[in-house]
């Protein structure tokens, strides 16, 4: 899921100040498992920004909703009218929902979280990278642990000098994904895999060929 | 967490709200969400005594302490309640 954490309230508060309307939308599928950006939250955060519009001594009107994914247009139908309404949105959505958000409508979309990364649920309240998304999974190669995301230096054939005792140079806390990796053959009785070499990666599915797009012809209507 | 991706830290540090001046003859406004099988219990039980408590503490009676949302706390403050009080 894409994990993001919320922007401070001096920030946010920032943003929609100017406004007299202000709808404060949630997105209730990924950033609501890290219980930041989902309805329930969205409704939390616009009863903040009402007692700090109070405080602030500003006239104006902030209302709350939200939809189950802020990145389909299905979704939205439901919310049209409070959206209508309002004269700003702050969406508490990944910055996909964001976009997407504004891209539909003619009126400023402020974004309430700062996107971090694409994680998993380690345990409750902890949440952890995994993956970057760089379009050419390796997994097959590496036992199930991805060097893209967890290796500091990306690394295709590792580990590098800096693992120390299973732990990468950057921060004692953060494990080796070459050192997990080859434990984790070593497990699957699989170390000959680790003998061969990784070849050179081709980048350009990832960022580096720049925005990224994916058709389907089959499914569309 | 990583905690890398929290705001840059500020350059200096935010104006302290100065406290105002309480008025001597002011009583804070209290609410209290009681539970129905025992806090509010109590406060049932209070009254058929006759015991009398201060009146600007308000009570809103529960099925459970575990019914208490966010937002019923967060509403009450928009409201102007000054505390809370939670019993169950």
């Amino acid at each position: 899921m894409i994990v993001g954490e919320q922007k401070p309230i001096e920030e946010l508060w920032e943003s929609i100040k100017g406004h007299q309307k202000v709808l404060v939308f949630g997105c209730n599928t990924c950033v609501a498992v890290c219980q930041q950006g989902g309805n329930k939250e969205a409704e939390i955060l616009a009863s903040l920004l009402r007692m700090k519009a109070t405080q602030e001594g500003v006239e104006m009107e902030i209302q709350d909703s939200g939809i189950e994914r802020q990145c389909e247009h299905e979704f939205f139908e439901k919310a049209e009218g409070r959206i209508q309404w309002a004269d700003a949105v702050l969406s508490t959505a990944c910055g996909i929902g964001v976009q997407f958000m504004a891209e539909k409508y003619a009126k400023p979309v402020y974004p309430g979280l700062n996107t971090t990364f694409l994680g998993a649920v380690e345990k409750l309240g902890h949440y952890v990278e995994r993956c970057q998304a760089c379009g050419q999974c390796i997994l097959a190669a590496t036992g199930g642990i991805c060097p893209i995301a967890r290796c500091a230096k990306r690394l295709l054939n590792g580990p590098c000098g800096g693992s120390t005792k299973g732990h990468c140079e950057i921060n004692k806390d953060v494990p080796c994904a070459w050192q997990l990796i080859v434990d984790r053959l070593q497990q699957l009785n699989l170390m000959e895999r680790y003998e061969d070499l990784a070849p050179i990666k081709n980048w350009s599915t990832d960022r580096a060929g720049g925005p990224r797009k994916l058709v389907r012809e089959d499914v569309q209507l | 967490m990583t905690g890398q991706a929290h705001a840059a830290p500020r350059e200096e540090a935010p104006p302290i709200e100065a406290p105002r001046e309480i008025p001597p003859d002011w009583e804070p406004s209290i609410l209290a969400f009681a539970c129905h099988y025992c806090a509010f219990a109590a406060a049932d039980l209070a009254g058929v005594m006759r015991l009398s408590y201060a009146p600007n503490v308000k009570i809103i009676r529960l099925p459970c302490t575990g019914k208490l949302d966010h937002s019923y706390v967060l509403r009450a403050f928009e409201r102007g309640v000054d505390g809370l009080f939670v019993a169950g």
